[in-house]
């Protein structure tokens, strides 16, 4: 299982690279990038199984990235789960209306982020 | 500025900083900063725009940007790193971004963090619009929140 990780904030990848390695994912299965535009050239070399993908980022926002990924037939229905601080209900709305699979308002501790992965995360 | 309008930053950042990361902090009384440019040498900076224009400002001491950004990342850091500014430009995103849901009156686009580091730093506040400036006194150190937000007043 492969899972993008993308978030111009290195502590937020850490964070949740690490969540991800309690599931049995290895250093190997979680790519990273820090902006929308080189998050879509991985995904179109490497096959992806989920996304976790933050709102404001340089280059290319979450939204955009959102949007894109899901015109691409491979992809139209990938988990993806934005994680962002972006909170405003009109925010939310507009994430589900470009794709998202799950949304989820930082900061969020870490067993609760676990929990929520967790059913993305079956038979792992 | 009205109470409401300083509540959902006052909330978001309470959140952040006592439930989320486990610092102990209490708020002081909010109060019109009549010197917005002579904040601590950290401070992590976002433009808010949409149907009003404005600017989230927090701002820190080294040794208290440091001591937050180890909570944070879990791990202790020692100087100000690069990774400790990464942390202080996600802190603010996050009290504005949070804060955004009870500013119900606007719909607001919020801009990338900066960070600028310096006691002699230039920030660069929307013209004419007062800036708020709420006092937390933490275990870590004093830090504050500071916003302007145009048509709150």
């Amino acid at each position: 299982m492969k899972v993008l990780i993308i978030d111009d904030a290195m502590v937020m990848r850490n964070i949740h690279k690490n969540i991800l390695m309690e599931f049995g994912l290895h250093d190997e299965d979680l790519l990273e990038a820090a902006d929308g535009k080189s998050a879509l050239q991985i995904a179109t070399t490497t096959p992806i199984d989920l996304f976790l993908v933050d709102w404001n980022m340089p280059e290319l926002s979450g939204l955009d990235f959102v949007k894109s990924i899901r015109s691409m037939t491979s992809y139209k229905n990938t988990p993806i789960i934005m994680v962002t601080s972006e909170a405003a209900k009109y925010n939310v709305l507009e994430a589900i209306e470009a794709g998202v699979t799950n949304y989820i308002v930082k900061p969020i501790k870490a067993d609760m982020l676990k929990e929520k992965l967790g059913k993305y995360m079956l038979g792992r | 500025m009205k109470a409401k309008y300083i509540n959902p930053f006052l909330a978001a950042s309470m959140n952040l900083f006592k439930n989320y990361l486990g610092v102990e902090c209490k708020s002081g009384t909010p109060y019109l900063n009549s010197d917005p440019q002579n904040l601590e040498e950290v401070t992590g900076i976002i433009g808010l725009a949409g149907e009003t224009v404005g600017a989230v400002v927090l701002s820190f001491s080294r040794e208290t940007a440091i001591g937050i950004a180890s909570k944070m990342a879990g791990i202790p850091y020692h100087t100000l790193s690069n990774e400790v500014i990464d942390i202080v430009g996600e802190l603010v995103n996050i009290v504005a971004g949070n804060a955004k849901k009870d500013l119900l009156e606007f719909r607001i686009n919020i801009s990338l963090p900066g960070v600028l580091i310096g006691s002699g730093s230039r920030i660069k506040w929307p013209s004419g619009v007062p800036v708020i400036t709420i006092p937390f006194d933490s275990e870590l150190g004093p830090f504050s929140v500071n916003v302007s937000l145009k048509g709150a007043e």
